[in-house]
């Protein structure tokens, strides 16, 4: 599980100061449950999910993850936590294979206990063919699958997935989702990052819409449709977002 | 740190860099084929040199004597070149129409007197045009006129209008390698021949012919063989491992950062659980390897090549003897690669980890070259060898020591074992933090790329404007100054010193328009608040007593380490004479408060300014502000032209910073800058009689050999202590102005209570 208190993070600009990206958000999120964080490009999403997973410090706020706070003991979080990034990180001169097993390794999994791990996570992917593929010649979909592979290796109890389905067709992108709903209903904690609406309608338990480094609104789906009369999620995403730039415009107070 | 882990990241970096064919390339391919085909070449054009004959036109042949004979059947004579040679020398008899040149020759060049200035004469340089065309027009490289007829050596009539001097013209074109090559080529070959007539006409004429001779001088190398190959290597194999470990250090580092930034793998190491020091020591000993491998592969190629193409050229280039590198030298070399290539690696993989692309960081090696350039040259210049001062400079001692190594002079090797050995480590070590400090930090790691538009820059420097100088802004003062001072200080060092007229106006010129003028143009133009960035707000008197005292007590310390800066870089050229023109310029001022002002306030308060004042508030937005003092002295030691100078300087900066940072005023910084500077002119200039006539400071100072004062060691010891606790009590101050950012955060810090029962939901 997760939970974020006031998290805020500004960035160092050595010609323009500080640009705050989050601006002290809040929310929690459950095992066994989706969250989805929503906002239009530079909102501070994946700002956010680089706390989680403890690649960036916060400047100020907290984080718990699993029990552990991203201050403290970042360390541990590591261990508790999978992350799959926005662009499909994966090193183009290894193989499907020995690249799942290096981050096998690197988690410290004993031999044997990757072995049969790694072997079915491939089997389960249907990955068997890509096994002795270099990367660099793999598609989209192929490098996202090795990707979430990679992941889930050490079977971490809270994943992070940051635009998992961007650039992915019709099928793999099911697919993927597919894998996600899995990986939740196993009980385990995921929080995951969009810009595709249905599908968040389709997967998230919760969701937070975001923009300017702040959360707009937050609460399960029923919730929000609720709050703002709008049945259809693309629509309601679209009022907040305006909502939220009236509101800003009135104050005129500018950002730092 | 985990062993287990790094060893994981540095097998799976390896086996990445041995995948990828780029840095198979520069590695291994490049060395194993780039040498023995530049030494193809080198042998082919060798070959094409030697081998390719050369056409000579003989223009009134028949005047040649008899006997002994130049030319015998269209050929010159086996007497004075070898039969190969003899045939590389195609000769071209007269035509019909050289008459004219024959004449025009003669009109022209054989006499001196009428043509003195030979490049001024048209007529010397039309002829030359003509036989230039000529030259062409026949495909010949030389042409050789004997103009007049030479006697045979029985022949000679010593009254007669024969006595001058005979002449033979040889004519080349310089423009032509060819050309210069076969003149060069010929004239040995006169030269013999020429002897032989002289010692002929000598003979002839009953003068014994070793009169000529005079006396003859020998010289000989005793140089060993073994010994002079060592030389030749010493000096070579050191710089080309140097170069290529650095180059074969890049490139993987390169891949190994900007590359996995790029392919955005970096982010999902770092979540993993090896730590950020574990990949940055793995990346490290890839780099190490690959920057070893590179040097030895080179090195090896380089020195078989070599040996294969000069023993083919059995002539040598130059008369330089080569012979096998000595086995032990390539052991020394292979010892010293392993610091070398720690230091080089470590450096690359920290620039390389600013990088965000791999494009960008191709653009540091350049840079990294030219910082790295002067000190890999230093070792190679005619003068330089092992000292304690070379010892002790990073690159260059390791390579002089190197040097020593290599030609055997174990002893001296010894004896600066221990500095090289410090001061090598001392730098692995930091570049080693350094890459750890680099991975550490997340503005190095997620940097934002920053589209650079000139004109959104010019307008940001001035619309953004703060209180205080940005880190930039400080940055481009201290290259401002740098510049501006080197340009005046050039000009001015033009004009000469003669009287203190001249010095005031000098001093006075690099200070106010070098020092002065871009501080306070930038603090009106790029700041809000010049007055707090200047430092002007006034001190309390307790803190400017304590300046003044600590600068009379640190006086000695700084004036010990001037003296052991000395010793190490003694200052080059006769400071005698300079020192003599010096008292005449004092001698001229109109008093000794004059020169006070001129050479220690005047300096104080405009250094005081720009250093402490702009410069250093700049740097204050670092975070830390040791590193922020560092940073400034160091600035403030490399405006000063000397090396000994700036290095003593930079001290007393350390301790201008601090006073500045700890007080926010620039006052108590100039009191203690003129106190110093007032110390060390008196001190210079003070009257024996003064001080024996006073009972303290004969304690103080003493002139142990009659030739200047120096402060004697208890006085050292006893105000060093003072100036110590004086010191500690400005490190105590509260630093009255918190920085800005600070605050905020400690505000937000507060507010932020994680409670369990509100994340119930
Ligand atoms: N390293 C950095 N330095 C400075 N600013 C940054 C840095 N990284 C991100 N930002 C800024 O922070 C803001 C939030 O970026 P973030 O990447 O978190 O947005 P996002 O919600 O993920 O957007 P997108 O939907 O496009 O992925 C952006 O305005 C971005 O410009
Ligand atoms: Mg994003």
């Amino acid at each position: 599980m997760i939970h974020v208190r006031r998290l805020r993070k500004s960035y160092q600009d050595l010609q323009t100061g500080t640009f705050t990206a989050l601006d002290g958000i809040s929310f929690d999120a459950m095992p066994g449950q989706i969250y989805g964080l929503l906002g239009p490009n530079g909102a501070g999403k994946t700002t956010a999910l680089r706390i989680l997973s403890t690649v960036l410090k916060p400047t100020s706020g907290t984080a718990v993850v699993n029990g552990f706070d991203v201050n403290k003991s970042p360390e541990k979080i590591r261990h508790q936590i999978g992350f799959v990034s926005c662009n499909t990180a994966i090193y183009d001169r290894m193989t499907a294979w020995e690249l799942v097993r290096y981050f096998g390794q690197l988690y410290e999994m004993n031999e044997d206990k990757l072995q049969m791990r790694m072997e079915g996570i491939f089997e389960r992917f249907q990955m068997n063919d890509l096994r002795n593929l270099l990367c660099s010649k793999m598609s989209t979909g192929m490098m996202q699958k090795v990707s979430i592979a990679r992941a889930i290796v050490h079977d971490p109890p809270v994943l992070i997935f940051d635009e998992a389905t961007s650039g992915l067709d019709i099928l793999v992108a099911r697919e993927v989702l597919r894998t996600i709903e899995q990986l939740a209903d196993q009980g385990k904690c995921i929080i995951f990052s969009s810009h595709i609406m249905t599908e968040v309608q389709r997967l998230c338990d919760r969701i937070a819409i975001m923009s300017h480094g702040k959360i707009l609104t937050e609460g399960t789906i029923e919730d929000i449709v609720e709050r703002y009369g709008e049945r259809d999620i693309e629509e309601l995403f679209y009022q907040v977002i305006r909502e939220s730039s009236k509101e800003k415009r009135k104050p005129s107070t500018a950002g730092a | 740190m985990k062993w287990s882990t790094v060893k994981l990241i540095f097998s799976r970096e390896m086996r990445d860099q041995f995948r990828d064919r780029r840095t198979l390339f520069t590695v291994a391919i490049m060395p194993l084929i780039l040498y023995p085909l530049m030494g193809m070449a080198m042998l082919q054009v060798a070959q094409f040199m030697r081998e390719h004959p050369t056409d000579i036109w003989i223009v009134g042949g028949e005047n040649l004597p008899s006997s002994p004979s130049l030319i015998e059947d269209g050929e010159i004579s086996r007497n004075w070149v070898t039969e190969k040679n003899q045939k590389l020398l195609r000769l071209q008899g007269s035509g019909e129409d050289d008459a004219q040149f024959f004449s025009l020759i003669k009109e022209f060049k054989e006499n001196p007197e009428a043509n003195t200035g030979r490049t001024e004469n048209p007529g010397s340089q039309l002829v030359d045009r003509l036989l230039e065309k000529q030259m062409q027009d026949r495909k010949v490289d030389l042409a050789i006129v004997i103009p007049n007829p030479i006697g045979s050596p029985s022949a000679i009539d010593f009254n007669g209008p024969q006595a001058a001097t005979s002449k033979i013209f040889v004519f080349h074109n310089s423009a032509e390698d060819k050309s210069k090559i076969a003149a060069d080529r010929l004239r040995v070959i006169l030269d013999r021949w020429k002897h032989a007539y002289v010692e002929n006409t000598l003979g002839e004429n009953s003068v014994p012919p070793w009169l000529i001779q005079g006396i003859e001088i020998n010289g000989a190398d005793v140089a060993d063989k073994q010994g002079k190959s060592a030389a030749m290597w010493s000096k070579i194999l050191p710089f080309v491992v140097m170069v290529w470990s650095l180059t074969g250090a890049f490139y993987p580092a390169i891949d190994l950062c900007a590359g996995e930034k790029e392919r955005g793998t970096f982010e999902t190491l770092l979540s993993s659980p090896a730590k950020r020091s574990e990949i940055a020591i793995g990346k490290l000993l890839t780099v190490i390897s690959f920057s070893m491998a590179t040097a030895l592969l080179n090195m090896f190629s380089m020195a078989f090549t070599g040996l294969f193409v000069y023993s083919r050229m059995t002539a040598g280039i130059g008369g330089m003897e080569m012979g096998a590198p000595p086995m032990a030298s390539l052991m020394w070399l292979v010892v010293a690669l392993v610091p070398i290539s720690a230091l080089f690696s470590a450096v690359a993989l920290a620039a390389a980890a600013f990088a965000r692309s791999s494009k960008e960081g191709q653009y540091y090696l350049v840079p990294l070259m030219m910082i790295s350039m002067p000190l890999m040259i230093i070792p190679m210049l005619p003068a330089a060898k092992l000292d304690l001062g070379t010892s002790l400079i990073p690159v260059s001692g390791l390579m002089l020591l190197l040097r020593s190594l290599i030609e055997g002079h174990y002893a001296q090797a010894l004896q600066f074992f221990a500095p090289v050995c410090c001061v090598t480590t001392i730098c692995c070590w930091v570049a080693v933090r350094w890459v750890v400090y680099q991975f550490n930090s997340e503005t190095v790691l997620f940097r934002a790329s920053e589209r650079f538009a000139v004109s959104a820059w010019v307008k940001s420097i001035f619309n953004q404007r703060h209180d205080i100088p940005s880190l930039g802004n400080a940055f481009l003062c201290c290259i401002a100054i740098l510049v501006l001072k080197f340009f005046i200080g050039t000009a001015a060092a033009g004009i000469a010193l003669e009287s203190f007229i001249d010095l005031t106006t000098i001093t006075l010129a690099v200070l106010l328009a070098g020092v002065l003028a871009p501080s306070l143009i930038m603090a009106l133009m790029l700041t809000t608040n010049a007055w707090k960035t200047l430092k002007l707000s006034l001190c309390s008197i307790p803190v400017a007593c304590a300046a003044a005292i600590m600068a009379i007590c640190f006086h000695p310390a700084l004036m010990a380490l001037t003296s052991l800066v000395m010793t190490i870089y003694p200052p080059i050229g006769d400071m005698s004479q300079v020192g003599g023109m010096f008292d005449t310029i004092m001698g001229s001022a109109p008093g000794f408060w004059a020169i006070l002002l001129v050479m220690a306030v005047a300096p104080a308060i405009i250094e005081e300014l720009a250093f402490r004042g702009f410069i250093l508030s700049g740097f204050e937005r670092l975070r830390n502000k040791w590193q922020a003092i560092l940073l400034a002295s160091l600035f403030f030691g490399m405006a000063h032209s000397f090396i000994q100078q700036s290095i003593v300087t930079a001290f007393v900066g350390v301790i201008l910073g601090i006073i500045a940072v700890q007080t926010r005023s620039i006052i108590p910084c100039m009191i203690y800058h003129v106190t110093h500077n007032s110390l060390t002119l008196i001190l210079s200039m003070i009257a024996p009689s003064r001080v024996e006539s006073s009972p303290v400071l004969q304690n103080i100072i003493h002139s142990p050999d009659g030739n200047g004062f120096e402060y004697t060691t208890f006085a050292t010891v006893a105000m060093a202590v003072i100036a110590c606790g004086i010191m500690a009590w400005f490190l105590k101050l509260e630093v009255q102005e918190p920085a800005a950012p600070a605050a905020e955060i400690d505000e937000n810090i507060k507010d932020v209570e994680f409670t369990p029962a509100e994340s119930a939901v």
